[in-house]
């Protein structure tokens, strides 16, 4: 568990971060994203008491990081941006310090050393030099610094940098895997990263937190009323498509909420509400084909996390730059803006989706490109 | 603490840092040795530890300019800082890893004392109190060294510090001679004192108020008191730049003086630096 509240951070006059507070339950995984500059590396280094917050408090399990570090210190596994690496010892002699350090036993060193370097694949290099290893296996290295000591808390700054597009998937295995026992903050700028293995995000801009919720509430069309919606583009005019869909069962089409809108080349695009639990598509598709008008394209539309993330940075930019109201006032129209915005950032998706770049996607594939960077 | 202390001791054998330095340190002794005792026949060994003491200029800062400043540039600073370690443990791990590396080559060097005795040296306990001056003094430098490394990221200036460092307080008992001693003397360099104590207040708390005030309390405190007894300010200028003299306080054991105020002297030093390098690792977190 940990709490931090009210943390601000001041460099001279320049806010680094500026009354963030958020909860980290145990056993969660918790994304922090943010734009570059907006405080996340400041931040998970105050949590790990390498700096001192200007104003508020961080505790970690129980111990305030500031009061008692020790005890606050031992039960986290922190990786930094830039892994914390001796280069002129070999990845053994690194881990046998970084345990020693942590105060490990000393009778459970050698076992522990092994099992983090099982974990993270680095047996095969164990008596190189750190100096002569690749990128990729340094930020591996210095993920087991942070694994040794078996810490409660893990605290990783864009674990995934520098690290090959097979190592991250398994990276992202080994995240899964210890966020069943362990608590997991990491930081990423790939935020389909984010996406895959955080229970939930932490949206920063500018030392602010401007939203927390799950991967699933903010991409899964929280625009369209919280619901993600199917989207077909079928050959045929609005009339026949009503018409091929008048032998759908009633009580589906009131469900369904349909919606039809003709498009170009004399196809109807429909939308259609997904109930929960119940699966529309096969009827839909099985009575439009049955009334001689081909289902072109179908796909459940997702709010992709980058558009949520840009919008909601974005403006949580401009308001800055705009007013700056009480921060009590502030707190409460921040949670109104993110309702706003993430109904923008769902309209600015639908319009990005030209129809080539749809298809061929299956209703479970997010789409990751939105063209509009 | 025994963490730090082996990783340090272990980087100063791999590094070549610590064996420049005992290789620097058992050439002069030996050289020395040779020419003062040997060659033309010293019966005690304070010429050859006061002779020696010119290793300092390249043992300090090869020794310690890399022991926080290079942490902070390879980042692993967050390692250690992070690590349920106290920062006075950190700091301490360091320290005895410096000293450690001062001590081995002054061990071999205190064998030299019984090759004496072969020749019927009788001023053994004499030769051992100097070597045990050498390495207070040795001690002292080292402490300063730790905290100039602490205070930048660049090994470099970290060296070129503690050069100056050396130079001065190895030089101060010579530039006395060239300073008059008079009350006026004395008030202008007590001035101009307290400007760079209201530059160091400034630089530290980063107040610019702050800096301006202690230093006009401080120099109106010195007129003030220049103006009741200009007689208590006559040779003063001396007595502060004192503080400053290693060479002196170090040369009253080489002639042979045990003095318990020369040992405080310079365990002063060592604690200075000490809490000076823990004062400024925890002053970066605040900053």
């Amino acid at each position: 568990m940990i709490e931090v509240r009210n943390l601000t951070k001041r460099y001279g006059d320049y806010t680094a971060v500026e009354d963030l507070s958020f909860e980290v339950k145990d056993g969660t995984i918790y994304g922090f994203l943010g734009p570059n500059g907006a405080g996340k590396t400041t931040t998970m280094n105050i949590m790990t008491g390498y700096l001192s917050p200007t104003e508020g408090e961080v505790i970690i399990n129980g111990h305030d990081i500031l009061e008692e570090p020790e005890a606050a210190k031992r039960t986290i596994g922190y990786l930094p941006e830039t892994p914390p690496l001796y280069t002129d010892l070999t990845v053994r002699e690194y881990l046998s310090f970084v345990s020693e350090l942590k105060k490990v036993p000393k009778k459970d060193r050698g076992e522990e050393i092994r099992n983090v370097m099982d974990a993270l694949d680095l047996s095969g290099v164990r008596n190189r030099l750190i100096r002569n290893l690749s990128k990729g296996y340094r930020q591996r290295c210095g993920f087991a610094q942070a694994m040794i000591g078996k810490p409660e808390t893990l605290i990783l700054d864009e674990p995934a940098s520098g690290l090959d597009p097979k190592q991250i998937v398994e990276l992202r295995e080994l995240i899964r895997e210890l966020g069943k026992n362990h608590t997991v903050i990491l930081s990423s700028h790939i935020l389909s990263e984010v996406a895959e293995v955080c229970d939930r995000i932490l949206i920063i801009s500018e030392g602010r937190l401007v939203a927390c919720d799950t991967p699933a509430n903010l991409m899964g069309g929280a625009g369209n009323g919280g619901r993600p919606r199917l989207r077909m583009i079928i050959r045929g005019t609005p009339d026949e498509v009503r018409a091929a869909l008048g032998a759908v069962p009633d009580e589906m089409r009131r469900k369904a909420d349909l919606q039809l809108k003709e498009t170009e080349n004399g196809c109807t695009q429909v939308t259609a509400a997904f109930a929960d639990g119940e699966d529309c598509r096969g009827d839909l598709s099985g009575a439009l084909y049955a009334a001689g008008c081909p289902v072109l394209e179908m796909y459940e539309e997702k709010t992709s996390l980058e558009s949520v993330f840009l919008e909601l940075t974005e403006q949580a930019g401009r308001n800055r730059t705009e007013e700056t109201p009480s921060p009590s006032e502030q707190a409460g129209k921040r949670t109104e803006e993110t309702a706003s915005t993430l109904g923008q950032a769902g309209k600015r998706t639908e319009e990005a989706h030209s129809p080539s770049e749809q298809a061929g996607k299956n209703r479970t594939e997010e789409p990751k490109t939105d063209g509009r960077k | 603490m025994a963490a730090i202390y082996k990783r340090e001791m272990y980087g100063f054998f791999t590094n070549l840092t610590g064996a420049i330095a005992a290789a620097v340190m058992l050439l002069v002794f030996g050289l020395m040795f040779r020419y003062y005792n040997l060659y033309n026949g010293a019966l005690t060994m304070h010429y050859t530890v006061s002779g020696s003491a010119l290793v300092f200029y390249i043992v300090v800062p090869v020794l310690s300019m890399r022991s926080f400043a290079e942490e902070r540039r390879q980042k692993t600073d967050q390692l250690i800082l992070t690590a349920p370690v106290s920062l006075a443990g950190i700091v301490f791990g360091k320290y005895l890893a410096l000293i450690s590396m001062l001590a081995l080559p002054l061990a071999i060097l205190c064998t030299f004392p019984l090759i004496m005795t072969a020749f019927g040296n009788e001023t053994v306990l004499w030769d051992y109190s100097v070597i045990g001056a050498f390495f207070l003094m040795g001690c002292a430098y080292l402490a300063v060294g730790l905290f100039i490394s602490s205070c930048t990221e660049n090994a470099v200036i970290a060296a070129i510090l503690s050069i100056v460092f050396v130079f001065v307080t190895q030089m101060m008992s010579s530039v006395f001679t060239m300073i008059s001693s008079t009350a006026m003397t004395a008030l202008l360099f007590l001035a101009i004192l307290s400007a760079l104590a209201g530059v160091l207040v400034f630089v530290m708390t980063g107040n610019f108020a702050a800096g301006m005030l202690s230093f006009a309390v401080l120099s109106l405190a010195c007129i003030a008191g220049y103006l009741i007894r200009p007689d208590w300010f006559s040779g003063r200028t001396e007595s502060v730049l004192r503080i400053l003299d290693f060479s002196t306080h170090f040369s009253d054991f080489a002639g042979g003086a045990f003095s318990l105020a020369n040992v405080v002297y310079f365990i002063s030093y060592i604690a200075a630096g000490l809490v000076l390098t823990l004062l400024s690792l925890d002053r970066r977190r605040w900053s």
